[in-house]
């Protein structure tokens, strides 16, 4: 038991025990004295190795546990990511085949695949700053082991890059997900060289140290000397990129109509896209050095690489630096910003809701309770924002398109992928945000459980919440897309008609299984979402979506061809086309209405 | 030792800690009291290093925590009132970690693992995932950690909160066996009973001024009666501080180091 008086020695000097106090129960630790001589400081080398040495840890017990308990989800998550890298793969390998067939001229078309990559590069250049810098700014002021590792005998220095490493491989798999099919698409078509295949992954990942040695830069300066408005700089950071991404896209597509992916228009989008082609840009080194290592020019490859790396060591010791200067310091004073109170002002919109929405009064306080959990947290839904604004740059670029120019058929079929895609983006903000509402009540249910409202009221209200915050966007922005597509009244009112049963069923569902499949243990809404009731619900509602689009796309686009001069024709030889066009309506009118009636949230909450 | 000199921190425009100066000597049980909100917690994490005193200077073991943080940080242990411990590592991949970065050898770091099992009552759960424990489970992986290189100074935010009477027994013992043998044990509770019944000295803290410092013969003396209790003195030290503390009102300190 205790053996600590046979070494602790003279003691005599120290504060006797209290009377009476608490005689020993249990095993009671042995301790030596504490002020032995203790181990030395690690080197940086050994801290690096035992950090590394507790990543690799956790890391294999997430793949053991994902092996084990998330097979389905693992096998969708390959497969779709499979399927999207080899669609992607085939694009860029059709586009280069393309090109090098639309430019007969070697110059033309060597300095058109040069502003493609640098523009590329550049663009994901920007989106690798922003996401590392956001995600450095998590990981560094907002994750729980921070004060752990703040409080252990190792460097400041250490716990940013540990961070910092975290950070980079969060912003960066999608970088290579959307670069390698690109780079090994044109290499195939190239007929490239061996090492042009051996020197891609050096490439890439010497220039995503770049990026991120910036953007850590950025977020701790940033956090440093404005860490009270770091969300105006964040927004106007966006915003700026948003315009000049805009004006881009405007300048690019401008021009005359019918002169779109002539070699005339190359020539004008070459000449605008020079931004992207200046020499200090490390996206140009980078394009530039693979191009070369492709046309057999190794050194020269050889040589854009040496300098990429140089560039990424000297960003990431610029950023260790200045972490080893500010990070505690402002670590500290965010801690003190974090405790101001923060007053709430009564909303006028949440007024509307109690006193104008036609629904019982226990529903309505409990959708302004959702509302206003909602909008408080920008984090979560300020994605979304992004993401909207990118599909309406899309859409408001697509009216180079319009039906003057190509087939009406098309044009309608691209309205109805239009349609098709703001489904699939609101799926995945029903899956992130709805899905799991349910299980974030499971553990204020104490409350909610207690109330003297209907079970069947709580789910209704999620649902009514839903719908009001999905149907919104989504009509407006299919809206805009056929105002940009310039398609007939009629089909305007089809995809009005489509946005609400999309919205309707997709909130349905993810309430419905939120309810039957509550994660409790959690409380981070990305988990919940991320699990295996998250994932069934992406995949039941791209399901539905398929669905509910082809059932109200195949009878409108029928109708198109059967009212064209073409499409007329082939009915008139072929009767049991109108047969088939006619099973399609009532197929369509069926399905949707089974469809709809079993997103119901009624059976869920049985 | 913990030497705290007049340490001010304040968060804007309120002082959280203001002007506190004590000395904490090798081989006492200090408990740290005060109503929610008055400093304690601010207090705690600057001694640790978390925090920097806006004024003043924190000393652990005559290393200055602002200055000198690592070397600080090698003499403590910290357990605190939530302790974050890794989901994803077992019990003793986690002591592997905190044994490894105090700079002990792997045979070295092993067998304090060992006798730190032995000693918080570990062995049937150290191999398991951390995401499996319970509330007791996780509490004493925390203090296993946190006394794994046997601090000089062992630093613990609410220690009993959620623990069963029979783990808080154990803690008590604990924490009293910590100090006999020399190590300087500094405390923060709202458990009255606890302070009166292990420490060496008590210190109240109100608005984040020390309101008093000393033994329970001192508080007795404080006190009107002399039979008086501990919780008459707080209430009476700390009477409307939860209210007072954003009008910045003060009490003035009765007991000086």
């Amino acid at each position: 038991m205790n053996a600590a008086g046979e070494e602790k020695g003279d003691r005599s000097n120290l504060p006797q025990r209290p009377e009476g106090c608490c005689a020993p129960i249990g095993p009671v630790p042995f301790f030596p004295d504490p002020f032995v001589a203790r181990p030395p400081l690690l080197s940086p080398a050994n801290e690096a190795r035992v950090f590394w040495r507790m990543r690799t840890q956790m890391a294999a017990t997430n793949v053991r546990q994902i092996l084990s308990r998330s097979r389905l989800r693992l096998t969708l998550i390959v497969v779709l990511s499979v399927l999207l890298w080899a669609g992607m793969f085939w694009l860029f390998a059709d586009g280069f085949t393309f090109l090098k067939t639309a430019l007969p001229y070697a110059a033309t078309y060597d300095r058109t695949i040069h502003a493609v990559f640098s523009m590329f590069f550049a663009a994901l250049m920007v989106m690798l700053v922003f996401s590392s810098a956001i995600l450095l700014y998590g990981a560094l002021f907002r994750a729980e082991d921070v004060p752990l590792l703040l409080s252990m005998p190792a460097r400041t220095e250490r716990v940013f890059l540990h961070k910092s490493q975290e950070a980079i491989l969060f912003s960066s798999w999608a970088f290579l997900l959307l670069g390698s099919p690109m780079l090994l698409a044109y290499g195939i078509i190239e007929g490239a060289p061996w090492y042009y295949y051996a020197l891609l992954l050096p490439f890439l990942v010497a220039f995503i140290y770049v990026p991120a040695g910036i953007g850590a830069a950025i977020c701790l300066l940033v956090m440093r000397w404005m860490p009270r408005h770091r969300n105006h700089v964040l927004v106007l950071a966006v915003a700026a990129v948003l315009a000049a991404a805009a004006w881009i896209s405007w300048s690019l597509a401008s021009g005359p109509r019918g002169t779109l992916l002539t070699p005339m228009w190359f020539q004008q989008v070459l000449s605008r896209a020079r931004f992207s082609q200046q020499q200090l840009l490390p996206s140009w080194w980078l394009s530039t050095g693979l191009l070369e290592a492709a046309r057999g020019e190794w050194d020269q490859g050889v040589l854009f690489l040496c300098l990429l790396v140089a560039n990424a060591l000297m960003f990431r010791q610029l950023s260790i630096w200045i972490a080893g200067r500010v990070y505690r310091k402002t670590y500290d004073q965010l801690q003190g910003k974090d405790s101001r109170a923060r007053a709430t002002r009564p909303s006028r919109l949440d007024g509307a809701i109690l006193r104008l929405v036609p629904l019982p009064l226990e529903m309505r306080l409990l959708l302004v309770k959702d509302f206003r959990l909602f909008r408080r947290d920008p984090v979560q839904w300020s994605q979304f924002l992004v993401f909207f604004a990118l599909l309406a740059l899309y859409f408001l670029n697509i009216r180079r398109f319009g039906s003057n120019m190509y087939q009406v058929g098309w044009v309608n079929i691209v309205s109805f992928l239009n349609v098709s895609v703001v489904g699939l983006i609101l799926s995945t903000l029903t899956t992130r945000f709805i899905f799991p509402m349910m299980s974030l009540e499971g553990r204020r249910f104490w409350m909610l459980g207690l109330l003297p409202v209907r079970r069947e009221r709580i789910l209704w209200s999620k649902f009514c919440f839903a719908v009001g915050g999905t149907l919104v966007p989504c009509s407006l922005l299919v809206l805009f897309s056929d105002t940009m597509l310039g398609v007939p009244l009629f089909v305007v009112a089809s995809h009005q008609l489509t946005c609400v049963l999309l919205s309707v069923g997709l909130s349905g569902i993810a309430v419905g299984l939120g309810a039957k499949m509550p994660n409790l243990k959690d409380q981070s809404p990305a988990r919940i979402a991320a699990g295996f009731g998250g994932t069934l619900n992406l995949v039941t509602s791209a399901l539905y979506i398929l669905a509910v689009v082809a059932l109200t796309a195949l009878p409108c686009h029928s109708y198109f061809l059967a009212h064209h001069s073409f499409a007329s024709a082939l009915v008139a030889t072929r009767p049991d086309l109108a047969r088939w066009l006619n099973l399609w309506l009532v197929l369509g009118t069926l399905g949707t209405s089974q469809i709809w009636p079993a997103a119901e949230p009624d059976r869920a909450s049985r | 030792m913990i030497e705290l000199t007049d340490v001010t921190r304040t968060y804007g425009r309120k002082v959280a800690v203001d002007r506190l100066s004590m000395t904490i000597p090798p081989g006492e049980l200090f408990a740290f009291l005060g109503p929610n909100g008055a400093g304690k917690t601010t207090t705690i994490k600057m001694i640790v290093g978390l925090l920097r005193p806006t004024s003043g200077a924190v000393r652990v073991c005559g290393h200055d925590t602002l200055s000198e943080p690592q070397e600080a940080a090698r003499l403590l242990g910290y357990v605190p009132e939530e302790p974050f411990l890794y989901e994803k590592l077992s019990g003793r991949e986690f002591l592997e970690f905190t044994g490894r970065m105090r700079g002990f050898s792997p045979a070295e770091t092993t067998q304090r693992i060992a006798r730190q099992t032995e000693a918080f009552v570990m062995a049937d759960f150290v191999d398991t995932l951390v995401e499996t424990y319970s509330h007791g489970m996780r509490q004493r992986l925390a203090f296993a950690s946190a006394m794994l290189h046997d601090p000089a100074v062992l630093v613990v935010d609410e220690p009993t909160v959620a623990l069963d009477p029979r783990s808080v027994r154990l803690l008590k013992d604990l924490l009293r066996e910590k100090a006999s043998g020399g190590t300087t044990v500094f405390v923060s509770t709202h458990t009255l009973a606890l302070a009166e019944e292990i420490a060496d000295r008590i210190g109240i803290v109100d608005c984040g001024r020390l309101a008093f410092l000393g033994t329970r013969d001192d508080a007795r003396r404080q006190a009107s009666s002399p039979e008086m209790s501990l919780e008459r003195l707080f209430l009476d030290l700390t009477e409307g501080g939860n209210g007072r503390e954003s009008s910045g009102g003060r009490l003035p300190a009765r007991s000086e180091e």
